[in-house]
């Protein structure tokens, strides 16, 4: 008998509960929490997955440097501020990036050399995850079996294979296998070449480099993004990078042909023509 | 076995494939035709790049002395088409090359012939044809 | 050296792919190992008329998706003494095995052409991927000459201006800059039009709601193709592979590309031109493509052609070209090194 009420009451104190959760407005200063009391479920593309189709840009310095850095003066003074280094403070999650002590020196090195070191002065192609925080958009086209990322600079492109592929060879953008966890994108890259650096700063990894990144939706015009650096013969640890990603919203927006190439001909072969550049 | 590059014109009006095998830089701009030599190393890297692959061969002297020499090869996209990979030609694979050396002066040429120890051609087109040096 | 086995095993490959290439459908399409110079031609469409529907993609625009390749030995333009439209099956075979065995045979040693690796040893001769099987005597169809139309006025100087500007910039051999936009990893004819390479001639086209990605090998260049119907970008935004929008017309995808640079110079166009390609999908494993260039401060008339596209494998791997240059380093090095021994031997001639 005593169950039974306990019971009865405990029922009709549920309902209460859900009655007052259904009757209670949702208070307008819940809009302005941190965390949604439930995590955005992004629209779905016609074969079931969240939607990322768009055009989206990172909006930081990190393509300056991905650690947490004052202004500074650029690398010519004849440029004055214009081309001087803005501040930021970093994508880096908990510290400094973690180096070995050898590599560290050569990070320094570069540092200090980077005008000579840094590709994308060369024009070349910028590897990962530089291209996700470069200061130009990229598009994100789905398909069932291949998720392409269209960079506009240098017209980078990345394939991310979701009918899982093995990676032939090494290349400068490595090589993507993508599967979904709910509502992340998470992207597997390996086989990366050694010749990309991370910005310029002189940040750089071997050929050992693997990165994992997440990507997913937080509401309709942004993406959180995240990526894991592991490369075991340059750093003691792995180490995370964090930043949003922002939906370009203009009407009618496009990635633009960005072909540099041409721009970096005489940095490459200047010392090289017939009457040589200084 | 150097193939040719161009085509010919035929006979009863036929021309074949008026499209060049692309408008090469001269590669006779880059390398020396009166440069011929033959190389036998051991691989120490083959770059699998773009416009053209480069293979890094260790050559042993008669005083062994080893110097690198870095000779140029075709893109390996088509070999990727046909499951070559990285893996495909292992280091140390021994290889002979018949190579004509780079203008430029280094330890750099062009290979007309890759081989391997058996006789037999690296990946396509010899007398065994059509078989990728290792499975 | 080891002795050549090639002719007489192609010549028996070859009678077996003609004969294979003749049959009624569904026979043809021969698939012989790649690498021995052996031909490899895709079916011809079926005789009878079976109606094919075309899949759709998630979105449902018509499917074009996956890789696909133009490799052909069919010219551009219709070769000089040859008046009809088509070659016979037999003609297009026989040319097509003459040109597997010239593939296939020795150039050389001591010649300009020996000094080049050999396309053979790496898959990269036209001959050893499958070719598509057309047998138009050139791809333009319009004029019914299969020739260009004529020049204007205007794009004969043009013509003849650039030639001018380009002697000015100095001997080929000086500098970057003067060699080939190929050479240069800046352009390599992507267009539009999508002309065939000579190797690496491998596309692969992705679709998602409102677009149509295509990604063409050389140069890894990526054309992005809005559907929606706007507007073409401003003038003054101008590139390589120019400003490209896109429509369906039912299973036809037209593409409208404007806003080309001065550069571009499609067969001695002006900045001008614009090119309409129509693509649709005419089976499994093909895709009928037709292309229209249309530029009155060039030619007389808009000028049409014509080729089919089939069905490739992938993956299309990286190609970072300018980053992988060592070509361009090494030949200007060389120049200059040769330069320096000819200045040296002049003045060792002029101390004797």
């Amino acid at each position: 008998m005593q169950n039974r009420y306990r019971n009865m009451i405990a029922r009709f104190a549920g309902m209460g509960v859900l009655i007052a959760v259904i009757l209670t407005p949702a208070p307008y200063h819940a809009q302005t929490q941190a965390q949604p009391a439930q995590p955005y479920r992004a629209p779905r593309t016609k074969d079931g997955k969240p939607d990322l189709n768009g055009i989206w840009q990172a909006v930081n310095s990190a393509n300056w440097n991905i650690e947490g850095h004052g202004a500074a003066p650029g690398p010519f003074w004849q440029l004055g501020a214009e081309f001087s280094v803005p501040p930021g403070l970093g994508i880096v999650e908990g510290g400094p990036i973690p180096y070995k002590p050898e590599a560290l020196e050569k990070k320094k090195e570069n540092f200090a050399d980077r005008m000579n070191r840094d590709p994308e002065i060369k024009c070349y192609l910028p590897g990962v995850p530089r291209a996700m925080y470069m200061p130009y958009p990229f598009q994100i086209i789905m398909s069932p079996q291949y998720i392409m990322m269209a960079f506009e600079y240098a017209g980078a492109l990345r394939t991310v294979y979701m009918n899982h592929q093995d990676a032939p060879a090494d290349s400068w953008m490595g090589w993507s296998n993508g599967h979904w966890e709910g509502e992340t994108l998470v992207v597997d890259t390996t086989d990366f070449n050694d010749l990309s650096w991370f910005d310029r700063s002189g940040n750089f990894h071997s050929d050992a480099l693997h990165v994992v990144e997440r990507l997913t939706a937080v509401d309709k015009d942004h993406l959180n993004y995240e990526a894991t650096i592991d490369d075991p013969k340059i750093f003691t640890r792995p180490w995370k990078i964090s930043m949003p990603l922002y939906r370009i919203v203009e009407q009618n927006a496009q990635i633009i042909e960005y072909k540099c190439v041409e721009f970096s001909e005489d940095v490459l072969y200047g010392k090289l023509r017939k009457v040589p550049i200084k | 076995m150097r193939r040719k590059l161009v085509v010919t014109v035929l006979g009863a009006g036929l021309l074949l494939a008026a499209l060049p095998l692309r408008a090469h830089h001269a590669f006779s701009a880059e390398f020396d035709i009166n440069k011929p030599l033959t190389l036998k190393g051991t691989l120490a890297k083959w770059e699998m790049i773009n416009p053209h692959s480069w293979f890094h061969i260790d050559v042993t002297g008669p005083d062994g002395k080893v110097t690198e020499w870095m000779i140029e090869g075709g893109s390996p996209n088509a070999l990727i088409r046909l499951g070559v990979t990285k893996n495909t030609v292992k280091i140390g694979t021994e290889l002979t090359i018949e190579a004509y050396q780079a203008k430029e002066g280094t330890n750099k040429a062009v290979g007309r012939d890759f081989t391997l120890p058996d006789g037999s051609r690296l990946f396509l087109g010899g007398s065994a044809p059509g078989q990728p040096a290792e499975k | 050296m080891s002795q050549r086995l090639f002719t007489p095993l192609g010549a028996i490959l070859a009678l077996v792919i003609i004969a294979a290439f003749l049959m009624p459908s569904p026979a043809a399409g021969q698939t012989v190992k790649s690498g021995t110079n052996a031909l490899n031609v895709a079916p011809a469409p079926s005789a009878e008329a079976k109606p094919w529907v075309v899949g759709k993609t998630p979105d449902g625009q018509p499917d074009l998706q996956g890789y696909w390749s133009n490799n052909t030995i069919t010219p551009l333009q219709r070769p000089n003494g040859v008046t009809k439209a088509f070659y016979t099956k037999e003609e297009f075979l026989e040319a097509a095995t003459k040109q597997a065995e010239r593939d296939g045979e020795e150039a050389t040693p001591g010649t300009v052409e020996d000094v080049h690796y050999d396309h053979t040893q790496f898959g990269l001769d036209r001959t050893q991927a499958t070719l598509t099987p057309d047998l138009r005597t050139s791809m333009i169809i319009d004029p019914e000459n299969g020739k260009l139309p004529p020049m204007t006025p205007e794009g004969q100087k043009r013509a003849a201006d650039r030639a001018a500007e380009k002697r000015k910039q100095g001997a080929q051999y000086d500098q970057a800059q003067n060699l080939s936009t190929t050479t240069r990893c800046i352009y390599m004819n992507a267009g539009p039009p999508m002309l065939p390479v000579a190797y690496n001639h491998t596309y692969q086209i992705v679709q998602s709601p409102g677009y149509v990605m295509i990604l063409i090998e050389e140069l890894h260049e990526v054309r992005i193709i809005p559907l929606d119907r706007r507007p073409h970008a401003p003038q003054n935004v101008r590139s390589w592979l120019g400003d490209s929008r896109g429509h369906w017309e039912g299973n036809t995808l037209v593409i409208e590309t404007t806003n080309f640079n001065d550069k571009v110079a499609f067969q001695g166009s002006s900045q001008d031109v614009k090119v309409t390609e129509r693509l649709t999908r005419t089976g499994d494993e093909t895709i009928h493509y037709e292309f229209t260039v249309e530029d009155p401060h060039t030619w007389t008339q808009p000028w049409k052609a014509e080729m089919p596209f089939i069905k490739a494998t992938g993956p299309i791997f990286e190609h970072a070209c300018n980053e992988g240059n060592y070509s361009m380093s090494n030949m200007l090095a060389g120049a200059r090194r040769e330069e320096k021994r000819a200045a040296e031997a002049a003045a060792k001639k002029g101390n004797q």
